[in-house]
């Protein structure tokens, strides 16, 4: 495989889904006895990427959007209903096996480890399964182990571990067997502070030292800004933005927002052209600033003397804000597309 | 492999002398057997109502056939007292060597678990089947052994001496205990298609309850009824070992039966091949 060529090819990958409809009430249930009526959902809607070696790559989308549905198509759980995908090569749902040995999986909401077995014999399963030979599964376990913390878990039946410990043990399994890409399925969910600080330094390391391409889903956007130079977002199944997180940032960071605390009031309104209302909250309101009409310090001026301003603050926009206002628009024009200015 | 500092980091692995001799392939089903048996080490107190039961079927199968020929004028062609007796005796034997537990595999369907074995590269029939053979050695202990030590005791019942017989037994019961398998795994993968199957469950135990010649031998039906009973798979599980092994059938007949097992096993074994690559096309993943 040529190194400059991607390592994962998605084309146009689309994944729809027949659910039944049930209809409600004592009647319904009686007409759903003789008729089922189906109703198709499209979780995937033709996305294409193309991922490079190395590369660290934050899937964003909120809940339902089509993250997990697009993550099985490329661990070859699930086969689209149209499209293609390769990764490293090799079609996963053609060939599940092959592909099971180039990559390492980590779902967050649940374990690939053995319930009631201690956690050093899952290990010792996987290296079976993966036919690891005994140098590389000997140098990968010393340094997950060192590197996660794991020796007081290791004798640990995993059922009595805390969530954090389970994901610490879940991607050391992922990667015992030395894959080139790892898939994290919302890694960070139901972590608390401390655990999911150390679960992203873990990951960058990673993929800095290892040089694992990681794909990572979530709809944390700190994750994103902690550990993605890319970012792809999806919205209702398709692409609505796909560039890296730096280009999202610049292109987006001239939309302050102003921070506003009022004297013992709220108005209804802020009449000023470059001010739209993004939250209010007792004497406070936030308004996020355009830029196209009007300067700042025609705005802040304004603000003063058309209004009894108390307090005022300007924010830089986080990731998270930017990521709502293309959610707010809606999909974009078309997958793979240039990024949507907010 | 301890380390110097006699860390935790050691390496496992070292506790499996006989797994390691196996080619590379191999070594995690057997690994998975073992695994499986262990577990079982966990439900001790499950063991003994295993035993207890085995005992109070055998008991209530011979009486009932005692208390039924009494009444007869001249016992069936088929079978004498004697004859019905072993029979039902090592008929509940050869149940209880075959337990095996089928909703595993519907379990994980429906918690989506099954995602994850799917991205491992193994054949997720060879690591259910090493399971299920790991959990069956352990009841070859716990149960077998102790049932068909207090039967041969206290009901009359005797091992056969002829060596044809423990040959048969030899082919026919592995035979057996792959269709078992084969057909619980076909019932299990169902729940790809289907939320509930609860319904094909039942019918799948009411057809092995009645048709499988464990607790009345298929040669009691009526002829009417035996073309059914033979098109089925459910005779070769339970009734095939037992007539074989108890020298109830003997000679052509004998070799006839394991040729339809052999016939039946590839059919669904070819089965199972089919039905998992159409649930893969299907599969519908529960959950996030
Ligand atoms: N197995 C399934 N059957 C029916 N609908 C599904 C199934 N899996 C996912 N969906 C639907 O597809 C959409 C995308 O789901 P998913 O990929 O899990 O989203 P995300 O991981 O981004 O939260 C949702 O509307 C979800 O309800
Ligand atoms: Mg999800």
């Amino acid at each position: 495989m040529n190194e400059h060529e991607p390592l994962i090819r998605a084309e146009g990958l689309t994944r729809t889904f027949r659910v039944e409809e049930s209809l409600e009430g004592l009647l319904g249930s009686f007409k759903n006895l003789f008729s089922t009526r189906h109703r198709l959902i499209t979780a995937v809607n033709n996305v294409s990427f193309d991922i490079h070696r190395g590369e660290f790559v934050g899937y964003v989308g909120e809940n339902g959007a089509g993250k997990s549905t697009t993550i099985k198509m490329l661990t070859g759980i699930l086969t689209p209903t149209a499209g293609r995908v390769e990764v490293a090569d090799i079609v996963p749902y053609e060939d599940r096996a092959a592909n099971a040995f180039n990559i390492g999986v980590v779902f967050g909401q649940r374990t690939q480890l053995w319930w009631d077995l201690p956690v050093r014999d899952s290990f010792d399963l996987l290296r079976s399964i993966y036919r690891v030979p005994d140098d590389l599964f000997t140098r990968n376990y010393r340094e997950l182990a060192e590197a996660l913390h794991l020796e007081p878990l290791l004798t640990l039946p995993v059922r009595k571990l805390s969530l954090g410990q389970r994901m610490r043990c879940d991607l050391a399994a992922a990667l015992l067997h030395g894959p080139k890409i790892l898939f994290l399925d919302e890694p960070t969910i139901g972590l608390d502070l401390i655990a999911k600080d150390k679960m992203r330094a873990m990951l960058r390391r990673i993929n800095q030292t290892r040089g694992v391409t990681i794909i990572l889903t979530t709809h944390d956007m700190d994750d994103i800004e902690a550990l993605c130079g890319r970012i792809m977002i999806i919205d209702k199944g398709s692409i609505a933005y796909d560039g890296s997180t730096e280009r999202l940032k610049r292109e987006h960071v001239r939309h302050k927002a102003l921070e506003v605390e009022f004297h013992d009031y709220n108005p209804e309104v802020v009449a000023i052209p470059a001010l739209k209302l993004l939250r209010r909250e007792g004497n406070k309101q936030w308004l996020r600033y355009d830029p196209k009409a009007g300067t700042m310090h025609e705005v802040i001026s304004a603000l003063f003397r058309d209004y009894c301003v108390k307090d005022l603050s300007i924010h830089e926009p986080k990731v998270e804000d930017i990521v709502k206002a293309i959610y707010e628009q809606g999909a974009a024009p078309k997958a793979g597309a240039a990024p949507v200015h907010a | 492999m301890r380390d110097a500092a006699g860390e935790a980091a050691q390496v496992p692995g070292v506790a499996w002398p006989l797994v390691g001799a196996l080619p590379p392939g191999a070594r995690v089903y057997a690994k998975f057997a073992i695994r499986s048996f262990q577990k079982q080490l966990a439900y001790k107190f499950e063991y003994f109502v295993g035993v207890f039961n085995g005992l109070l079927f055998i008991f209530i199968f011979t009486s009932l056939w005692r208390a039924i020929y009494a009444n007869l004028e001249s016992p069936p062609a088929a079978f004498d007292l004697e004859g019905i007796t072993a029979f039902a005796v090592f008929a509940m034997i050869v149940r209880i060597s075959m337990t095996q537990d089928d909703m595993s595999t519907v379990g994980k369907i429906r918690s989506g678990a099954i995602a994850l074995d799917m991205v491992k590269p193994m054949s997720y029939f060879g690591m259910m089947l090493s399971e299920c053979l790991g959990q069956t050695m352990f009841h070859w202990f716990t149960r077998v052994i102790p049932v068909l030590a207090v039967s041969l005791l206290a009901f009359d019942a005797a091992l056969p001496r002829a060596w044809e017989n423990w040959a048969l037994l030899a082919i026919a019961w592995p035979l057996g205990y792959l269709i078992m398998f084969m057909v619980n795994y076909l019932f299990a993968l169902l729940a790809f298609w289907f939320i509930e199957t609860f319904s094909f469950h039942l019918m799948k135990y009411g057809l092995f309850t009645i048709f499988a010649g464990g607790i009345v031998p298929v040669d009691f039906f009526p002829e009417w009824l035996k073309p059914l009973i033979e098109s089925l798979p459910f005779m070769y599980i339970l009734y095939t070992p037992t007539a074989l092994f108890t020298g109830h059938i003997a000679g052509a007949d004998a070799l006839r039966l394991i040729l339809l097992q052999g016939a039946w096993a590839v059919a669904l074994g070819m089965a199972c091949t089919v039905m998992w690559r159409a649930a893969q096309r299907k599969l519908v993943v529960q959950g996030g």
